[in-house]
This record gives C-alpha cells, sequence and structure tokens, in this order.
C-alpha cells in the first residue's frame, strides 16, 4: 500500500505535519479494521450473553424455583457461566481490540499480517464459547476465575499468545521515538496476564499445589487478573482517551511514572487480602493487608494526574460520548480502589467478607470502571475504522444513563445489602430486656436480604437496556451504507468548521 | 440519515469526536480524523508537595502495620493475635487433664491391678476382695489413699465376706513405686468404675497423705485402718 503520508507530502510539500500525522493514522487505523471489528462484535455478542445469564442468577436469588428443572440452568453454572462470558467473553475481547488498536495508533505502526489477528480472535472465541458450554454441562474446574475445563483453556493460550505477540511485534516496530504512558500499561499487561495465567493453571489445574497454597495462588491469580490485567488496559484506554479528546497534554509524566510503579510493585501482593482469618500464615495476610493498603498511593497519583487535566474542561463532558463513558470509568476506579483498600481492614473484611458487600464492590471495579471505560473506547475507535458515525446520539445516551444509574444503583443496594447482612451475622440482637439474645436463625437473615436481592435485579434490567441500545447501535452502524465518496482519501481539506474549538 | 438526531445544526458545533451525521460528503466523513485532536502528549509538571507528604506518610504507615502483625513470620502463626511468649509458657506448663484422660490413664495403670482384682472389679472368692460397690473403694479416701501406698497383710472383710490375701504396696519401699499421679488417677479410676460413683481423688491429697505417713515401713492390718474409716 502506497503510503498515504508520502503521497500527501508529494503532492503537497508545504503540508503540515500535522496533516501528514493524520494520514499516516488513517492508514494504522485501516490495518487494526478487520481484527478490531472481530474483537468488538464478538465482546458484544459475548456482553449480551453475560447479561442474560446475570439475569437469570439475580432472578434465581429470589426467586429459585425459576427454570429449577433444567440442570444445565442452575444457579451454581448460570452464575459461573455469567462471571465467566463477562470477563473471558467480553472484558477479555473488549480489551484486546482496545490493546492494539491503542498500540499502533501510539506506536506508529501499521498492524502487519492482520490475519494473525483474526486467526486469534476466532481460536479464543472458540476457546470461551467451550469453556461456557462445558460450565453449563457440568465440567467447571470449581476454581473461582478458571472455572474453564482444561480441554478449553490450550485454545485460549494460543489465541492470546498471538494476540501478545502481535501486539508486542507492533510496538517493536512502531515509528514512534517516545513511549507515551497508555503503551506502558499495555505492554506491562501484555506480559503480566500469561505470567498470571499460566502459573494459576499449572498450579491449580495442572499439577494442583497442596493445602493452603491452593486458595493462596486461586486468589493471587484470580485479583491480579483484575490488577495486572483488566486496570493496565483500562487506565491505558483513560490515559489516551481522557488528552486526547480534550486535546491537552496529560497534567504530569513523573505522575504517570510513579502512579505506573508503584501499580507493578504493590498489586501483585494484594489478593491474599481475601484469605483474611483464613488458615494462611499471618504475615501473609498482613502483607496483603499491608499491599492494599499501599495500593491508596497509584490510585491517588492516578486519579490527582487524571483530575488535573480534566479540570476546566468539565463542559466537554456535554459532547462527547466518549469522555463521559472514559471519566466516568475513571472516578469508579478511584472510588472502586479505595473502597478496595478499606475492605482489607480485618475489623471491616470481618464483617463485609462473604456478603453481597464483596460482590457490589467487584461490579464496581469491573463493571463502572473497567466495562464503561471499554464502551467509551469503542464510541471513539469505531468511527474511525469503519469510516462511519454512530447511526444514533439518543442511543448513545440511553446507553450512557441506563448503565450509569443502573451500575450505581446496583452497587448502593448490594452494599447496604451487604452491611446488614454482615452485622446480622455477627453480632446477637438486643432482646427486650435490654441484653445480647440467641443469634439470629441463618435463614432469617438470609430472608431478610430478599428485598435487596430484587431491587439488584431490578437494576440489571437498567444494565440490560443499555447494553441493548449498544448493541441496535452498534449493529446499525454495521449494516450502514459509508457515505459516498467515502473512499477517496481528502485528507487535505481541512474544514475549519468541523474543527471543535472546545 | 438526515434523520439522525444530531444533524447539523448550532448545537452540534460542540461535538467533539461524535457528530452523528453522516449524509454529508466527503469532508465530513474525513472529518473524524480531521477533527481529531493531537495524539496525547505528556506535561510536565512538578509532583504536588502534598503528594510526596502524603507517600511518605502511606510507607511510614505500611511499614509500622506490617511489622506489628507479622507474626514473627513463623509460617505456623494464623492469628495475629499470637503471643509467642505466652504459647511457650502454655507448652511447657504441667497439663491440665481432663476428667476422661485421667480415667482413661486409671484404666491403663488398672491392668496392674486386674490379675487379681479381675477385670470386672469382682475379686476371687476368699483371696482378693471386689472392688465394685466396695465400701472401701467408694467410702473414705484417707483409708483407700494409705492401702495403696503401703499396701495390707492379713484377713480383711469387704462387703461382709472374709478375704485373706496381699496386696502389695505402691508407693515407696514396694516394688511399683508409683508416683502421687497415677495413684490418683488409678484410685480415681476404680471409684468411677463398675457402678462406683464416688468423687475423684486428687494427687494433691496423696501426696498430703503420703507426707503424713512417710515414717512408716510396713504395710497396714485391717484394724490399723479402722481409724480413717470415717473421712
Amino acid at each position: 500500500m502506497a503510503s498515504a503520508s508520502q503521497l500527501a507530502s508529494s503532492l503537497n510539500p508545504s503540508a503540515s505535519p500535522e496533516l501528514v500525522k493524520r494520514a499516516e493514522l488513517s492508514e494504522i487505523d485501516a490495518s487494526t479494521k478487520l481484527p478490531a471489528l472481530f474483537f468488538f462484535g464478538s465482546a458484544i455478542l459475548w456482553l449480551l450473553a453475560g447479561t442474560v445469564f446475570a439475569l437469570l442468577a439475580a432472578f434465581k436469588m429470589h426467586n429459585p424455583a425459576l427454570l429449577g428443572d433444567y440442570e444445565w440452568l442452575t444457579f451454581g453454572r448460570v452464575r459461573t457461566a455469567h462471571l465467566n462470558a463477562v470477563i473471558y467473553g467480553w472484558s477479555v475481547n473488549a480489551s484486546f481490540g482496545v490493546a492494539f488498536w491503542l498500540m499502533a495508533r501510539l506506536s506508529r505502526a501499521e498492524l502487519r499480517h492482520s490475519g494473525m489477528l483474526l486467526i486469534a480472535a476466532a481460536f479464543w472465541n472458540i476457546g470461551v464459547t467451550l469453556g461456557i458450554y462445558g460450565i453449563l454441562t457440568g465440567d467447571s474446574t470449581s476454581i473461582e476465575w478458571l472455572e474453564f475445563p482444561s480441554y478449553a483453556t490450550p485454545l485460549l493460550f494460543f489465541a492470546y499468545a498471538l494476540v501478545g505477540a502481535w501486539t508486542v511485534i507492533t510496538f517493536r516496530f512502531g515509528r514512534s521515538k517516545h513511549i507515551y504512558v497508555s503503551q506502558w500499561y499495555i505492554l506491562a499487561a501484555l506480559f503480566w496476564f500469561p505470567w498470571l495465567y499460566s502459573v494459576a493453571q499449572i498450579m491449580l489445574i495442572f499439577s494442583p499445589a497442596r493445602g493452603t497454597v491452593q486458595s493462596l495462588v486461586n486468589w493471587w491469580f484470580a485479583h491480579n487478573v483484575l490488577g495486572l490485567w483488566f486496570t493496565p488496559i483500562g487506565l491505558g484506554a483513560v490515559y489516551y482517551f481522557l488528552p486526547k479528546v480534550l486535546g491537552k497534554p496529560i497534567h504530569s509524566y513523573y505522575l504517570s511514572v510513579l502512579g505506573f510503579w508503584s501499580l507493578a510493585i504493590f498489586y501483585n501482593w494484594a489478593g491474599v487480602h481475601h484469605l483474611i482469618g483464613g488458615p494462611v500464615p499471618v504475615w501473609v495476610q498482613t502483607a496483603g493487608i499491608t499491599a492494599s493498603f499501599m495500593m491508596v498511593i497509584p490510585v491517588i497519583v492516578t486519579a490527582v494526574n487524571h483530575h488535573l487535566t480534566m479540570v476546566g474542561n468539565s463542559s466537554a463532558l456535554k459532547y462527547s460520548p466518549t469522555l463521559r463513558f472514559t471519566v466516568f470509568g475513571a472516578v469508579a476506579y478511584t472510588f472502586t480502589s479505595l473502597q478496595g483498600s478499606s475492605m482489607s481492614i480485618r475489623s471491616w473484611s470481618e464483617l463485609t467478607h462473604f456478603t453481597h458487600y464483596t460482590i457490589g464492590h467487584s461490579h464496581a471495579g469491573m463493571y463502572a470502571f473497567f466495562t464503561m471505560v471499554m464502551f467509551g473506547s469503542i464510541y471513539y475507535i469505531l468511527p474511525r475504522i469503519l469510516l462511519k458515525e454512530w447511526p444514533s446520539a439518543k442511543l448513545i445516551s440511553l446507553h450512557f444513563w441506563a448503565c450509569a444509574l443502573g451500575i450505581i444503583f446496583m452497587v448502593l443496594v448490594l452494599s447496604f445489602a451487604g452491611v446488614k447482612q454482615g452485622i446480622d451475622m455477627n453480632s446477637l440482637p438486643i432482646g427486650a430486656d435490654g441484653k445480647p439474645g440467641a443469634p439470629a436463625p441463618f435463614l432469617e437473615i438470609v430472608k431478610n436480604t430478599i428485598p435487596w436481592l430484587k431491587l439488584r435485579s431490578y437494576s440489571g434490567i437498567l444494565l440490560t437496556i443499555g447494553h441493548l441500545a449498544f448493541a441496535v447501535n452498534f449493529v446499525w452502524m454495521l449494516l450502514k451504507p459509508r457515505p459516498a465518496g467515502a473512499t477517496a482519501p481528502t485528507l487535505f481539506r481541512n474544514g475549519p468548521e468541523l474543527e471543535v474549538s472546545r | 440519515m438526515s434523520t439522525s438526531p444530531s444533524a447539523p445544526g448550532p448545537e452540534s458545533k460542540g461535538h467533539i469526536e461524535q457528530a452523528g451525521a453522516s449524509d454529508e460528503s466527503i469532508q465530513r466523513v474525513h472529518a473524524i480524523l480531521i477533527r481529531e485532536k493531537e495524539e496525547p502528549k505528556e506535561g510536565f509538571t512538578p509532583m504536588p508537595l502534598f503528594l510526596l507528604g502524603f507517600i511518605s506518610a502511606m510507607i511510614f504507615l505500611g511499614a509500622v502495620y506490617f511489622v506489628h502483625y507479622r507474626g514473627d513470620f513463623d509460617p505456623l502463626v494464623y492469628d495475629y493475635r499470637f503471643d509467642a511468649a505466652a504459647a511457650k509458657a502454655a507448652a511447657s506448663a504441667p497439663k491440665e487433664l481432663t476428667p476422661e484422660q485421667i480415667i482413661g490413664k486409671g484404666r491403663i495403670l488398672y491392668n496392674t491391678c486386674a490379675s487379681c482384682h479381675t477385670p470386672s472389679g469382682m475379686g476371687v472368692a476368699g483371696a482378693f476382695p471386689p472392688l465394685a460397690a466396695s465400701e472401701w473403694v467408694t467410702g473414705s479416701e484417707e483409708r483407700l489413699i494409705r492401702l495403696l501406698i503401703h499396701g495390707l497383710a492379713g484377713p480383711i472383710v469387704v462387703k461382709g465376706l472374709p478375704y485373706n490375701g496381699n496386696m502389695p504396696a505402691f508407693g515407696p519401699g514396694g516394688g511399683y513405686n508409683w508416683n502421687d499421679a497415677k495413684i490418683a488417677q488409678v484410685l480415681t479410676f476404680i471409684r468411677q468404675e463398675w457402678g462406683n460413683t464416688a468423687p475423684p481423688i486428687t494427687p494433691e491429697k496423696v501426696a498430703e497423705i503420703r507426707k503424713a505417713e512417710s515414717a512408716r515401713a510396713k504395710p497396714w492390718s485391717e484394724a490399723e485402718l479402722q481409724p480413717f474409716e470415717e473421712p
């Protein structure tokens, strides 16, 4: 392909370097088109599937008889299918697309042989489909976050190796002299995830460690998938889209460095806080709690960096869907991380652990932060690779408000339910004589959560509406014809009236 | 496509990268790229001073917490309330046995006695008196302890029947030389076995009587033990 940037500069030597850069970007975007579409398309399909599983699991919590006669739709399987569909189906597919699109753009390198990424996408999605099928038919390994049966994992590993290698190669052949902060995060995540996944597979499935080491490895893995894979990809996207949409530099390079390295140092230890009070050497627990608390450093540093970039530009939130989703995600990241640190305090963990509070927290992390950032990223990326606009701004608005309100509502409801549940389980009710009486019967406590669980299901319906709006907009965008003349690159024409000044 | 909600209008100027209208022209299509802001860059504002203080404070507090709750880095310590000194003291302190453990130990010691008194505690007519329901066993502990420490020689009447055998001494001078704990255990066992329900005998009581009778060197006779019949 003749380089459009060379063409641009040869046709008009006086073309501004900025325009030449734009032409280059357009080529890079075009090279990522097919694999990115494949990953985003399948991500959205998995999002819908995961939503269906989520709704089923949520309604079964307060209506256990619902579809209870089908073995493969029992709660234990549907809930697990939900987790794996949204993690490996939606979140990882979306993060792959965002990761190599960002990497190609920031490294200023076209994606070579993008057919390989199509193969990777096919393998990944076949692997996830097989895994979900395995879970529904009862082949789950019953190890949290690694439930996929062992016949699915080699496919996933192969697909991951391809995506990881291709993204690193793209970085290697990049023309950019400078390595931008998003690239640090993505590059690090690409190396961290295979480390986590292979160690966990070997020590838990293929040659299981014995005793409590198993649960240690399990939580080290499960928490690090959040902290060393989803968090860096999400933060990488925020670090790109925030300054990109606002058109101003990220506030401080120094803060970026500090935030990145303190995340890298502390997160790895934090997963043990899931085992507080368990039969694990107390110094390991204390190390986990301390690391969870030290996570306040990268979180605050990153939040300050983002906030000071954003400050004075809040009006842009009114216009840009990408910015609105991304900023919502960034704020949720700060909130969730601080909440997570507080949940590692021994006395607070005693109350909230093993209650719905934890479920609320994990949704705040995976949904309010990560998923919202991925939505924002996809809203930005798709018009660039399809050279079409999103068909309906109303649907985008519906998507945002349904998801934003839905997730806030869900986290609030689950947090209240969890604290109530924890208090009921840990304390003796005060009787009429003013003295502590017998503990409340366990079944009574379970019954008390039902109204909250119903509210949670309603919040799930809100999220479903948002996802449907997103999916409809996506399909509509794919089907709608590209406007005439779209193929003729007329990049020299710079319409100042189209340049947004705000 | 002109039905698109964000068709060009005065307010659509504000859209940064999301116009929604797509029915226009070449420019509009490429506007997607053209209107993009430049690729992000990093500013180099120095770190605010309060952050430096905050991070230092976090590291300090984290270190203090970690050292305080380190559990001596002992792989067997699972609870931060673990106190190594107290645990050591508890481990070396004499163990307090439960009543069940005392009976259990007494049952083993009784194997020595069972050769004469029989495992069922019924004894042998004329030679070895029974222990089950015997007033000598369930009665005065003063008498019973003395009998065991120094033994008994000559005839004896138990439950109204005469016996004439030799009870060896289990205290000093005899072949057994059991300590206070063993004597207390075996006596507690026979006082609570075969339907007997007498209270247990403590090692302290045995020690007390051993001291009181330290001058004695020969076995008791039935007559000599009579004064101790009343507890």
